[in-house]
This record gives C-alpha cells, sequence and structure tokens, in this order.
C-alpha cells in the first residue's frame, strides 16, 4: 500500500515538474530560513550554558533610582559587594569580579593595543574555559602572570606553547612603563556563544583597594549554593549594604548631594545574554535584544507560511485533473482515510525533498547569514539533539500543514461527480483566494518594511549633524601625554594639506553640577582646546569660543550648549555660574555652543559642557586634512605621531565613517529586511504563477468561446488579469494599516525619524501589483493568443 | 441478489428539482445478466451508481444479498463495494500515473491482499483478458479496446459477484466492441452477474433481460430468448 502511494506520488511530481519545482523552491527557501532562524535561536538561548555552573551564576545588578523618580539599571559594581556578601552569607559560596580594560604591549619595537580581562584569581573555578596548554586551578595566582587565549598567543608567539614566556605590558609610565608578565596558562578560543570572550587575562590589581560601595566599574558574579530562594537572598544583601555602606551612603548624600536609592539583585547568568535591562559591558559581550530574534523567526515562519499556501493552492487548484484518479480509487474500494493518508504522503515526499535541499541551502547561504547577524554559526550545531528534533519537527509541520486541507478536499469528491465530468471548480473558491491574499499581505507588508527602513536608514545617513566630519582624522590612543599634544600640533601644522588640529579626553563623560542655586544639572562634559568648535565648523550662537588669550579661560570658563541652555532655562546664559560643588569650584559660562550631535542619533539632544581645564588627559586627537594629498597627509600624520609616543599604538579612522558605524546595526536590519521581502514576494509570485496557468488551463474554453464571439486579445488578457489584480490590492489594503502601526512602533525608537508618508504605501502597492500582474500576464497573454479552434475541439 | 423497491432519487438545483429515479422497483437474480437501456436522462447511470453504492437513494429500498443498504454510511458502503462489486465504464477510468499491471493491482491492494497474491490474480487476469504482453505500458500507450479490456481486467480482479457496466463498448469500434461483450458474456457464464447500462440494442442483445426505463422509471421489460 505504502509503495503504491509513493509510486504514484513520485509520478505526479514527475508529470507535473513545473508545479513540482514551484512548490520545491518555495518549500525548501522557507524551510532553510526556518533552519537559519532555529540556529540563530539556539544560539542565542546557549549563551553561557557551556558553563558546568551556569545555573548556580549570578551577575550582580544595580537599581539606582535617582531623586526625580526614574531608575537606572546597571550591572557594574566596586570591589565591595562580591567579598562582603560572601562573608556574611553562607548561601553565596562564591564571588568572581572581570573587568575589561586594554593594555599596551611591546613587542621588539612595536605596540599594539590589547583588550584585556582582569579577573579575580579563583575565575576558572567559576567559569568553564577549557585549556589548551597549563592549568587553570593557580594560573592567576602570579600578579605578574597572564593567560592568554590561542589565537592572541599565536598572534605573539607563534603556534609554539608561550608558557613561561613574557610579554611587555604597559602598566605605567616613564622608564618602567613596561615590565614583564609571564604567560602562566592558554585557553582554547573562547566559545562563540559566550559573554565572556577571553583574549587576556590578568590578576585583578586590587592594590588600589577601592572600598567604596558606590563605585561602579566592573562585574561581580556570585556563586550560589543551588536551592536558594533569589528573591530571599535579594533582600538579604541589600540589608547588608544598607548596613554596610550606611557611612558612605550619607557621606555621599551629604558631600555631593548623591541622594539616589541604589539596590542590588542578582540576574541569573543565563538571563544575561538576552536581558534588555541591564546592560552588559564592562568586559562582557554581545549582549542581543530577544526582539531580533522575534522579528527573525516572523520573517522565517512568513517566507514558510507563503511556501505552504502555495502548495495548499496549487494542490487544490490542480484538484480537477485529479478528481477523475480519486473517483478511480473510490470506485475500486479506497476509503477517504486511505486517500487522505496518500495525498499526505505525497505532500510529505515534496516537503522531504525540499528538507534534504533546505540543508544544503543553509550549508550554502550560513556565511552571508552570519555575517547579516553578527554570528558565527556553523552547521555542526546539528549535532545537538534539540536542533534535529527541531528540524524534524518542522518538517512534519511543513508536510502535515501543506498537505492536510488538500489532503481532506480532495479525498473528499464524490466519485459519481468526478468520473461523469460533473466536478465544479470547487465552490467560489474563497479560501483559495484568501490564502493568495494573505500571501501577498505578508508581502507587502514586508516590502512596506523594507521602504521605511531604508528610509529612515538614509534619513539617519543624510542628517546634518550640526558639524563637519568630512576629512577628519579621529586618532583614539588613551592617555597621551598633554605636554606632546602641542608639539604634535605645530609639527603637523607645517604641512600646508593639514588645515587644523585638536583633541578631546575621548568617550564620553557625564557628570552632574548645581545651577540656579542649587538646581541638580545633569549633562555631558567634553574636554577641549580652543581649536575644537572651529576645526568641526560648529558655530556659537552667543558669547564667544575658548581663547588661548584668556588665561582664565582654562581656569574657570565653560561653554553650553543650546540644550543646556533650554534645560536650566536660562534668559541670559552668559555669566552664568556652574557649580560643581562636591569639588567647590564655579565656573562660568562664556559661550553658548550652537547643538550638534555628538552622540549617534538613536539618543536624543542631550545638554553638554565644555571645558578647556588642564588637569583631563587627552584621548583622541582630530586632525582635518585638505582633500587633496590625502594619503601624503595620513603617513605625515602616522609618523609625527609615531615619533611623538612611539609606545603607543597609532591607529585612525575617518570621523564620517565612525559616525557611520554607530548605524551598522540598522545597515544590518535594512539588509535582512530586504532579503525576507524579496524572498517572499519572490515565493508569492511563483506561486501566483502556478495559480495563473491552471486558471488559464481551466478556461481554455471560455476563452475559445468569447474569441470566436469576436473579444479581444487585450480584453481577454485584462479580463484575466483583473481577477488576481483585485486579490493583490485587497492584500494591499489589509497591509497598510498593519504595516503603518508597526513601522511607526519601530521608528519610535528613533528620536530623529522620517514621517511615514502615504508614498510609501503607494510605492509598495505599486510595486507589489506590477510584479504581480507581470506574473499572471505571460499565462494570460499566452491563452488570450492561443488558436481558439484548438481549445474548442478538445471537448 | 438484488431487490430495489419504490426507490427516490432527486437533484436540486437552486431553482429546479428533477427527478432522477421514480418509485423505481427492479429485481434481478444471481447469475443474470441484465440490459438497462433508454434516452438520454432517463436515470440509467443514476441508477447504476446507486446499484454500486457509489451515491445513496432519496427514498425507497435497496436490498443487496439480503441486506439493506439504502441508508449505509460511506465507509460501510465502500467496503460492501470493494469486496462484490466491479465497474466498467464507457470512458475506461484508467489512472494514467499507473501502468496496466498497477491499475488492475489497484482494487487488491484496497482489499489488503497480500503482494505475491496479488502479483498472481493479476498475471492470471491480465493473460484471461490477453493484454500480459502490456502490463508494463501506461493507458495513454494503449488503444481503447486495450484500455477497455484493461479496465475489466480491474473491474474483475477481486473476483466481484456483480458487475456494473456503464456503456461499456460507447467509446470503442465495432469489433472492439464485440470482443468486449464476448468477455462480458464469458464472465457471466463463469457465474458473475452482470448489469450493464447501454444505448446499443446490439449490446443489449448480450443480455437475457431488457429493463427500459422513461422518466425514472421502467417501462417495459423484455425477456432475451
Amino acid at each position: 500500500m505504502i509503495r503504491n502511494y509513493f509510486k504514484t506520488a513520485f509520478r505526479n511530481l514527475w508529470r507535473n515538474k513545473g508545479f513540482s519545482l514551484i512548490n520545491i523552491v518555495g518549500l525548501s527557501v522557507g524551510l532553510a530560513c526556518c533552519m537559519l532562524i532555529f540556529l540563530y535561536t539556539m544560539d542565542e538561548v546557549s549563551y553561557d550554558r557551556f558553563n558546568v555552573n551556569a545555573a548556580n551564576i549570578y551577575h550582580l545588578v544595580v537599581d539606582d533610582k535617582g531623586t526625580d523618580g526614574q531608575v537606572h539599571k546597571f550591572s557594574s559594581t566596586g570591589d565591595m559587594p562580591g567579598p562582603n556578601f560572601k562573608r556574611e552569607l553562607p548561601d553565596v559560596q562564591d564571588f568572581v569580579r572581570i573587568q575589561g580594560g586594554n593594555y599596551t604591549i611591546k613587542r621588539g619595537n612595536e605596540v599594539f593595543d590589547q583588550d584585556a580581562l582582569y579577573v579575580d584569581s579563583n575565575f576558572f573555578s567559576v567559569f568553564t574555559f577549557p585549556m589548551l596548554y597549563g592549568k587553570p586551578e593557580h594560573a592567576l595566582d602570579d600578579p605578574h602572570s597572564v593567560v592568554l587565549s590561542e589565537e592572541i598567543a599565536e598572534k605573539y608567539f607563534g603556534k609554539v606553547n608561550p608558557i613561561g614566556k613574557t610579554l611587555d605590558l604597559k602598566v605605567g609610565d616613564g622608564v618602567l612603563a613596561f615590565q614583564p608578565f609571564k604567560v602562566s596558562a592558554v585557553t582554547r578560543k573562547s566559545p562563540q556563544n559566550s559573554s565572556i570572550k577571553i583574549k587576556m587575562l590578568l590578576p585583578k590589581k586590587v592594590n588600589h583597594d577601592d572600598n567604596q560601595w558606590n563605585n561602579f566599574f566592573e562585574n561581580t558574579f556570585l556563586v550560589i549554593k543551588p536551592g536558594t530562594n533569589i528573591k530571599q537572598l535579594d533582600a538579604k544583601i541589600n540589608k547588608i549594604y544598607l548596613t554596610d555602606a550606611a557611612s558612605q551612603i550619607k557621606e555621599n548624600a551629604d558631600k555631593y548631594g548623591d541622594k539616589d536609592k541604589r539596590s542590588f539583585s542578582l540576574q541569573p547568568l543565563l538571563e544575561m545574554h538576552t536581558s534588555t535591562d541591564y546592560p552588559a559591558d564592562n568586559g562582557l559581550s554581545d549582549q542581543s535584544n530577544p526582539m531580533y530574534s522575534y522579528i527573525l523567526s516572523g520573517i522565517a515562519l512568513f517566507i514558510l507560511a507563503i511556501a505552504c499556501i502555495n502548495f495548499v493552492n496549487l494542490t487544490v487548484a490542480r484538484s480537477l485533473k485529479r478528481a477523475k484518479e480519486i473517483g478511480i480509487r473510490k470506485v475500486v474500494g479506497g476509503q477517504r482515510k486511505q486517500l487522505i493518508m496518500q495525498f499526505l504522503g505525497e505532500s510529505f515526499i515534496l516537503s522531504f525533498i525540499a528538507f534534504v535541499l533546505s540543508i544544503a541551502l543553509v550549508q550554502l547561504i550560513l556565511p552571508v547569514f552570519n555575517t547579516l547577524a553578527n554570528k558565527a554559526l556553523a552547521f555542526s550545531y546539528l549535532l545537538s539533539f534539540k536542533l534535529v528534533a527541531g528540524y524534524i519537527g518542522i518538517f512534519l509541520l511543513t508536510g502535515l500543514l501543506a498537505g492536510f486541507y488538500p489532503a481532506l478536499v480532495l479525498s473528499g469528491f464524490n466519485p459519481v461527480q468526478t468520473l461523469y465530468n460533473r466536478t465544479q471548480s470547487v465552490g467560489k473558491n474563497y479560501l483559495s483566494k484568501g490564502l493568495v491574499i494573505l500571501q501577498f499581505t505578508l508581502a507587502t507588508f514586508l516590502i512596506i518594511s523594507t521602504i521605511t527602513i531604508y528610509s529612515q536608514f538614509s534619513y539617519l545617513m543624510k542628517f546634518d549633524l550640526g558639524y563637519n566630519d568630512k576629512n577628519v582624522v579621529s586618532i583614539t590612543a588613551w592617555n597621551l601625554d598633554k605636554t606632546k599634544i602641542p608639539i604634535l600640533k605645530s609639527e603637523l601644522l607645517k604641512d600646508p594639506s593639514i588645515l587644523s588640529v585638536t583633541a578631546d579626553q575621548g568617550g564620553r563623560w557625564g557628570t552632574m553640577a548645581h545651577i540656579n542655586g542649587n538646581q541638580q544639572q545633569r549633562f555631558d562634559m567634553k574636554h577641549i582646546d580652543e581649536d575644537y568648535l572651529p576645526l568641526f565648523q560648529v558655530p556659537m550662537v552667543k558669547g564667544r569660543n575658548f581663547s588661548k588669550a584668556m588665561v582664565s579661560d582654562s581656569a574657570n570658563a565653560v561653554l553650553v550648549n543650546e540644550e543646556f541652555v533650554k534645560q536650566a532655562g536660562w534668559k541670559k546664559p552668559i555669566g552664568e555660574i556652574v557649580d560643581f560643588f562636591y569639588n567647590k569650584k564655579k565656573y562660568t559660562v562664556v559661550g553658548v555652543v550652537k547643538n550638534y550631535h555628538f552622540l549617534s542619533l538613536t539618543e536624543k539632544m542631550s545638554p553638554m559642557l565644555y571645558t578647556m581645564k588642564p588637569d583631563y588627559p587627552w584621548g583622541n586627537v582630530f586632525v582635518k586634512i585638505s582633500d587633496k594629498n590625502k594619503s601624503e597627509s595620513l603617513n605625515r600624520i602616522q609618523k609625527e605621531f609615531k615619533a611623538l609616543f612611539p609606545f603607543i599604538p597609532y591607529q585612525y579612522k575617518f570621523k564620517d565613517a565612525e559616525v557611520a558605524e554607530q548605524y551598522d546595526k540598522e545597515a544590518k536590519w535594512k539588509q535582512i529586511v530586504t532579503f525576507g521581502a524579496v524572498l517572499t514576494i519572490f515565493i508569492s509570485c511563483i506561486g501566483l504563477f502556478g495559480l495563473a496557468t491552471l486558471s488559464a488551463e481551466r478556461r481554455k474554453k471560455e476563452i475559445g468561446i468569447r474569441k470566436v464571439l469576436g473579444a479581444s486579445v487585450e480584453g481577454i488578457v485584462r479580463k484575466l488579469s483583473t481577477d488576481f489584480a483585485k486579490l493583490v490590492i485587497i492584500a494591499a489594503v489589509i497591509a497598510v494599516p498593519a504595516a503603518w502601526w508597526a513601522m511607526h512602533k519601530w521608528l519610535e525608537n528613533y528620536p530623529y525619524r522620517i514621517d511615514i508618508n502615504a508614498w510609501i504605501f503607494v510605492l509598495a502597492g505599486a510595486t507589489v501589483l506590477v510584479i504581480a500582474l507581470a506574473t499572471v500576464s505571460y499565462q494570460a497573454i499566452k491563452a488570450a493568443i492561443a488558436n481558439p479552434v484548438n481549445s474548442l475541439r478538445t471537448e | 441478489m438484488i431487490k430495489i423497491t419504490d426507490l427516490e432519487k432527486f437533484y436540486r438545483t437552486e431553482e429546479v428539482e428533477t427527478i432522477a429515479l421514480n418509485k423505481l422497483s427492479i429485481h434481478v437474480n444471481t447469475g443474470e445478466f441484465v440490459a438497462i437501456m433508454g434516452p438520454s436522462g432517463c436515470g440509467k447511470s443514476t441508477l447504476l451508481n446507486i446499484l454500486g453504492m457509489l451515491d445513496d437513494p432519496d427514498g425507497g429500498s435497496y436490498v443487496f444479498n439480503g441486506i439493506e443498504v439504502a441508508h449505509f454510511n460511506e465507509r460501510k458502503r465502500a467496503d460492501l463495494r470493494k469486496h462484490n462489486i466491479g465497474f466498467v465504464f464507457q470512458s475506461f477510468n484508467l489512472i494514467d500515473e499507473l501502468t496496466v499491471f498497477e491499475n488492475v493491482e489497484l482494487p487488491l491492494i484496497y482489499t489488503g491482499v497480500p503482494s505475491s497474491e496479488r502479483v498472481k490474480r493479476v498475471e492470471e487476469v491480465l493473460d484471461k483478458m490477453q493484454i500480459m504482453h502490456r502490463r508494463n505500458h501506461y493507458p495513454q500507450q494503449l488503444s481503447g479496446g486495450q484500455q477497455q479490456r484493461v479496465a475489466i481486467a480491474r473491474a474483475v480482479v477481486n473476483k466481484p459477484k456483480l458487475i456494473l457496466a456503464d456503456e461499456p463498448t460507447g467509446n470503442l469500434d465495432s469489433s472492439n466492441g464485440n470482443d468486449v461483450m464476448e468477455l462480458l458474456t464469458d464472465l457471466n457464464e463463469q457465474g458473475t452477474t452482470i448489469i450493464m447500462v447501454t444505448h446499443s440494442e446490439h449490446d443489449a442483445r448480450y443480455s437475457h433481460r431488457i429493463i427500459r426505463l422513461l422518466d425514472g422509471t421502467t417501462v417495459m421489460e423484455n425477456i432475451m430468448i
């Protein structure tokens, strides 16, 4: 019996190659998308799970409630909580602290920048990282030891075992700046699904003995006894904090006006990767918003659903041709159940072929997908039982989804009617029409999304940031020797194609001060020199820029931006006082800077204060070069920089490229959604093509009669096409409000965004309609120009 | 073997109700060869479909082998049908995707005959129908007469007690038609009851009895001598 099903199924597929191809292509693309998303989500939920102790490791996070009632959530702590909680609470079995950092390494005459993590020496007893060389237990005991990862070890030492060899790390300034650290162990490359990525581990220097509860600069992980009630433990640690830190909290409030209420809580390690509340930073990486998994899964399911709809529609539409077969099978004794099995069998065979193809397809597109989704997924994940089970699950689901309805309809045919050619074209085909509408609704939805994302992206890229970042070379280096910056400046400016040089302290800094008496004001702060604003061509709105001639400028003058003035509520900002009450310094506003977007456009304009105080270090040098002789200018800058700072790695970027990088995430999503939209419309259209073919075939006689009676070719093409066009238009009408809502939600993430204009919907609708009509008209024209004699004779 | 009493069948569309069978009563004995004749639309095919349990009557009684089947559901009918009745159609109704052998094998598959037994029985019947040499061909590769022989082979492979033939020679030339009628006569002589719908007086002469229908009811019965 089964053999017979297979035989008919195969022959049917073979005989209708066109339709089989449409179905197989659609289903395999849909399945491949689902497999990729499976891989993606598997990877997402597998984060940090490789740690043997994962279920008992918790990340200490902080809720900081300001006096304005706003809660800031962050995941950094100081040195105090770990050891104190462990000492006082038996449920806390261990703690380990991790801080991200950056070291300069000297090898011979070359210097390198190297990311590093400072960790407590028990790091390897809490986290499970396999070793390539050396033993983990005492690897971090010696304060001058260093643990490298496989790939970093290879970078500095080649492929040999480097245990016992030394690396020169910059730990201070002057002659003794570099000190040797002995390699004590080499780990294997960190699993790609690890939030902690080891490159270089250094023993945590506790030598500065930070004893402040209210400093937040590193991650603290606690190992909790299995079975502990975490809610109760949260309460206990906060009680300890409020007791032990009481005097510090009071001092902070009295001296610095810090009245924020802080509380600790425990975040399971396994929830850290997809947390949207607490950032994974200070040495942790790869945190991702689960929203992405949802969007990706949504797109993949869209595509698979559309492919299944193709199968359903084409099978039902072709059912007339198979009606006779069904009738005969029933006449000779086939029961409905057996026929259902047979048709399901066909859909399963088709799904199986598509399934096998999709595996190949996934292999093929995995590298592209990895770049798009910022992952390092490998198909070897397939060895995971869950994933294999999942794949078999979606295969079965697809077979069932695609085959069930047709099986039900076809097996229900009345043999008397089918054998006497009395079968009508299954009712008015509401279901089939409904499914086509659904397909094109999804396609239109994705096309509207694509156009919106494109226009928002181009809006961000073309946004007038309020400053000129063209031809500005940005050199990032921490703690540059202050005295050498003027020398670098004067040396560089000797070159006529170097137009201007300035510096700031690098990174983003923020603080709080009193204004208007004792009103608290939070703001970003930038340490600059007098050439900074002119180099970026940022105009002053009121007052004046810093000036070298005014000696007092570096001592007590500040500039503020318009937003600062607005928030402060100043009518006459020049001469206003900003009171840094916690170090008892008062500054006078001498100028107001026109607002410009110093942050990514994903953030609102913030108040900014500029100082020229000499006690801040420089971390970022900006050089404006002329459009001509760019490569010579770049060489010149590198040469001068290396001469002045031989032990600081030289790395530069163009400022406009740096700004564009802020939107990498958006660029990636733009690509992903575009792919999704293209695939959806493609699969919808091949399905439509199949339906048009069948419809033209079914109406052959009607078309013949119409032609004999004098209908024109255009008239017939129009008649055949309008039926489908109507469906696509209905689909567009449904998709518009849904897409409007979704895109509106998405755009809300951007303080600077486009308005969703009607043209987007018109363009999307027109695109879909044109593509759909082009698909249908081929068959319509073919049917219309056919000789009516042939079609009428066959009856 | 067959006893129908006051059988009724209506076809309804939105506007009109057509009476296909009007209180029809017929009796067919085991081993008989009965021809049903009448003009187009007189209800011949409807009657045949009800006799074959492909369709159910709207009223009256249908006793098959002593069992009242008029109100059987589809599954019960299918069950009774596959063990007792074989069909032969005017348009052969072979499945295009299956070979001659597989077409004939189909009823045996549905009645659950094991594979080795199936091969034996199919070959036997193909041999009898003199179509063995075409066993691996597809229906489109055969002539009309050959196709009808395959259809008859399929109808008899399950050794049914009753064969229902709906204008079996309608699509054939006279020589092929005669061959088919000879085959049916042979089967009848071996004990199979045959009920055949036909337009052809010539074909009807092969039967023992002709039932003439008009407007869904019997107008005349001729016993052939």
